[in-house]
């Protein structure tokens, strides 16, 4: 054919410029999409070249490094949400969320989930913490499943993305067992609460899409009735369904928002009878631009256009100091060493827009102790997950100290701990799913005998 | 390494060219007034195999060297005066292969069903050296060509480790007979439009591969693995199938396009693997059009011998069939998925064959591919549990539709367009069709080429970056 040898030197300096990129340029270091360091090149040793370790790491470092992979990671999810047919979902591109109170299903009035004002609601009524009743809800829109089980809702620029919640390992009997093993443990002197929190697939994926995922209101049920009633367990199904058009959850995050913890943290005042001042009391602080880990998970550029605000509040009056011991992580996050205890902001300014969610306490590898000025002789220790980090800072004012613990990072004895810091107060905050998985009771469960 | 990586594309396969074309010269500046020489390239075209396969599997190499090295001599026993010799060199080195092929691929899998049965038997953890079924079939087909003087004997060993090696088709073919490269090895011409036909062909692999196949694999994982299988409907069933069916033919065509391609580029000339299957008139005719150098590899050096359709022809069809199914995997959904289409090609040899002119052309296709779909239906799953699950959905024994089926269709629609028009000859149509066009408007057809090569290089790049499930299905047999 007439062209071959102009072919041919097309395509060479196709490849030679593909080449150029991948091999001399500098490699990415870090995944702003992903949330996540990218892989190094590893280190030599003999038998890894044996056993082909050694070569499958550095093809895996050569695919995971590349020069603006992030640059490229969106021209692939752009690619693919072109394979999807358009015109089927045009009709649906809105997402309509219809909010009712669980007994009135059906009677309240069409409220539009995106965006929403954030008006602090009024004083939650107490009510009997175990008896719930399901939400009955419906939003109106079109969903896809994307990859690793993330459930997106509408497109953008206000799609959001929900990770369906599989209860595979049913860790609920595990984890209530080992909060009464808590209440055993520390009876009388300090008092055990449990916060489980529904995630916002529980409320936010349309009917459409149900079977995707599992209801987490008999999961939830079933855990209060494992519970011990000495427990003193904090609802937040009724309370997250009371504010459900409000912006508790992230759309592109799998974590609540700082306005979720906010009525998270109010509603655990009131059980454990203490105050947390009104939202008005604190500085209202906003990144632009967020998009969260689901686009990392998801793999949709719908979730990567559809940013939205990450709102936290600082404390106005409080006045307090926080002090870490961090822990060394490997490559793999396992812990190496603690380092010695220092001061250091609670509230951190992160360098990057993706990673505002790390601006409680910078990161979960460490112990947080914060001093407070309340002299009411409560001392509170939160064991959580990452959902917890954001509950601490609304309670600056309700007790003396505030103790964090992540259940991933401790190698301390939690009997011994709670004894040298006097804590009153024992909170165990962690979402649904991680307390299904098995292994955050497995964890604090360790923590009483490590 | 596979041929949808990043680490092949952008420093193996440019090291190896660049390395090529310096030994071209090299051979060209020692070769002799009016002859050709091959000497540096095709040492360094095996050099770069061994580090090909090494890269994978660095011990396993070694039993590749070893299998040449038996071959080699085996070989050149064949090819000594004296019937008796020849036949017994020949015996030695089908047992040879047979026996490792049955002792690193079998033995594991035989033991454990002994076990099973209650005997006291260890089940030896041998993990299966990638792509021992490809070229322990070369071996053989070199071994029984010699002997049946077909091929002339290599007493070059460099050249013979070359046959067996060469990476374009080393892991997961198409298995290459040895008289198909014997006069390439040690004299092949390249000029301007093979390496355009190529680089053109192993670009069209590689879209094949990373564009169709790796995202319909999404699909068939997301329907038929996991929780998906669990809360299968019947149109789940359906859809994660379909998915599979064009996945498996991209995945393993578009290997065999870049293998062929990059053979093209070096002067080989490769048999065709892939003659569009989906096309098929029926199943006897579809197993003509897949996979053609397995089917060919059974038809010459077993059906045939056996007897072929003089003697017994049941029987040999009922057993080749059997042992092209166990070729692919030591399980039983293998076996069954081999004699399922072992019993469609009986049937239709005495039925379908003998009326198929009367029967409407669109019958043919819709029977042969509700079939086919069946077949890979037995071939995906090797647990029985998961398969019985699968065809109880399949056949209607599950809620009709759920949001996973519905949302596979909707969310991929444009890919499954490609994948259905792009299993029909539509390449051949297209060249045919604008043959006057091109040749009119040679620079609008350079274009359009060079546009087409770029699309599919670009977006197959992009895909593949954060792209996890890149290796392709037939290197694991």
């Amino acid at each position: 054919m007439r062209g071959d040898r102009a072919f041919v030197i097309v395509v060479a300096v196709l490849m030679a410029a593909f080449v150029a990129v991948f091999c001399t340029l500098p490699r990415s270091r870090y995944s702003e999409l992903e949330k996540r360091e990218l892989r190094t090149f590893p280190a030599y040793n003999a038998a890894a070249l044996r056993d082909g370790s050694f070569t499958a790491e550095v093809s895996n470092w050569f695919s995971d490094s590349e020069p603006f992979r992030d640059a490229f990671m969106t021209a692939s999810m752009q690619l693919k949400s072109w394979m999807a047919f358009k015109p089927l979902r045009a009709s649906k591109e809105s997402v309509t969320f219809h909010a009712p109170e669980p007994e009135q299903a059906g009677e309240e009035p069409l409220v539009e989930a995106e965006p929403a004002a954030v008006e602090p609601a009024a004083a939650p009524v107490m009510r009997n913490q175990r008896d719930i009743q399901e939400y009955h809800h419906d939003v109106d829109a079109n969903a896809k499943m994307e990859n690793a089980g993330v459930i997106v809702v509408g497109s953008a620029p206000t799609a959001r993305a929900l990770m369906a919640f599989k209860n595979k390992n049913k860790g609920e009997k595990a984890f209530a067992k080992v909060v009464n093993a808590y209440r055993q443990v520390f009876a009388p002197d300090v008092t055990v609460y449990c916060m489980i929190i529904p995630t916002a697939v529980e409320y936010y994926c349309p009917e459409s899409a149900r079977s995707c995922t599992q209801p987490e209101f008999p999961v939830l049920k079933e855990l209060y009735s494992l519970i011990d009633t000495a427990v003193q367990v904090v609802d937040l199904y009724m309370v997250m369904g009371e504010h459900l058009d409000e912006d508790i959850y992230m759309r592109t995050d799998h974590h609540w928002s700082p306005l979720g913890a906010y009525y998270a943290a109010r509603q655990f005042a009131e059980v454990a009878g203490v105050k947390v001042p009104d939202l008005s009391e604190f500085d209202r602080q906003v990144v632009e631009g967020y998009v969260g880990s689901m686009y990392g998970f998801s793999k949709d550029i719908n979730v990567k256009k559809s940013p939205e605000d990450f709102v936290y509040y600082t404390p106005k009056t409080a006045s307090y100091s926080t002090t870490y011991i961090k822990y060394q992580l490997d490559k793999d996050y396992r812990i190496t060493g603690e380092e010695r205890p220092h001061q250091g902001d609670f509230f951190v300014k992160m360098s990057t827009t993706g990673s505002a969610y790390c601006t409680f306490m910078g990161s979960d590898a460490r112990i947080t102790q914060v001093v407070t000025e309340v002299d009411n002789h409560r001392r509170l220790l939160i064991l959580k997950d990452s959902f917890g980090n954001a509950i601490p800072g609304y309670l600056f004012n309700a007790f003396e100290e505030v103790h964090v613990i992540d259940f991933r990072y401790f190698t301390h004895n939690i009997k011994q701990y709670v004894k040298d810091h006097g804590i009153t107060d024992i909170l165990m905050a962690n979402n649904l799913s991680h307390v299904c998985s098995g292994g955050i009771g497995a964890a604090y469960q360790r923590f009483l005998n490590q | 390494m596979v041929f949808a990586d990043l680490f092949f594309l952008f420093v193996f396969l440019p090291a190896f060219a660049l390395c090529y074309l310096l030994a071209a010269w090299i051979d060209r500046r020692k070769a002799k007034a009016g002859a050709v020489s091959f000497g540096w390239r095709n040492s360094l075209l095996v050099l770069f195999s061994l580090i090909f396969y090494a890269w994978g599997e660095p011990v396993y190499v070694l039993l590749l060297l070893a299998s040449v090295i038996v071959n080699y001599f085996v070989g050149l026993g064949i090819d000594r005066p004296g019937q008796r010799h020849r036949k017994a060199a020949l015996v030695l080195g089908l047992v040879f292969n047979l026996g490792v092929l049955a002792t690193f691929k079998y033995l594991s899998f035989l033991c454990s069903q002994l076990a099973a049965a209650g005997l006291p038997v260890p089940v030896p953890r041998i993990a299966l050296p990638i792509g021992i079924s490809f070229y322990t079939f070369q071996s053989i087909s070199y071994l029984i060509d010699v002997y049946r003087h077909t091929t002339p004997v290599q007493r070059n060993f460099r050249n013979l480790l070359l046959y067996i090696s060469m990476f374009p088709q080393l892991i997961a073919g198409p298995i290459v007979r040895y008289g198909t490269v014997a006069g390439e090895i040690g004299n092949r011409k390249v000029d301007a439009h093979d390496l355009s036909e190529g680089m053109m062909r192993f670009l069209r692999g590689l879209g094949k591969k990373v564009i169709l196949a790796n995202q319909l694999s999404e699909v068939s994982s997301q329907l038929l693995t996991g929780a998906g299988l669990e809360s299968l409907t019947t149109a789940g069933a359906w859809v994660g199938i379909l998915a599979f069916t064009f996945q498996i033919y991209y995945d393993f065509s578009g290997y065999s396009d870049m293998a062929i391609g990059i053979g093209r580029c070096l002067g080989f000339h490769f048999n065709e693997n892939f003659d569009h299957p989906y096309c098929c008139n029926s199943i006897t005719d579809f197993w003509r059009r897949w996979h053609i150098s397995l089917g060919t590899f059974f038809r010459d050096y077993l059906y045939i011998p056996m007897g072929g359709n003089r003697r017994h022809q049941a029987f040999n069809i009922l057993v080749v069939w059997m042992l092209t199914g166990f070729w692919h995997g030591a399980s039983w959904n293998f076996l069954i998925w081999g004699l399922f289409y072992g019993l469609i090609v009986m049937l239709e040899k005495y039925t379908l064959l003998r009326v198929a002119h009367r029967i409407p052309r669109w019958i043919l296709h819709v029977y042969s591919l509700l079939l086919v779909v069946i077949g890979w239906g037995i071939f995906y799953f090797e647990d029985f549990g998961q398969m019985t699950h699968f065809f109880r959905a399949f056949f209607g024994g599950a809620a009709f539709s759920d949001f996973a089926a519905v949302d596979a269709l909707r969310s991929y629609g444009w890919l499954w367009v490609a994948a259905v028009l792009f299993c029909l000859p539509l390449r051949d149509w297209i060249v045919r069709g604008t043959a006057r066009w091109t040749a009119s408007r040679p620079a609008w057809a350079f274009a359009a080429r060079s546009i087409l090569a770029f699309l599919l290089l670009a977006v197959s790049v992009a895909l593949l970056v954060g792209a996890t499930n890149n290796a392709f299905l037939y290197t694991r047999f």
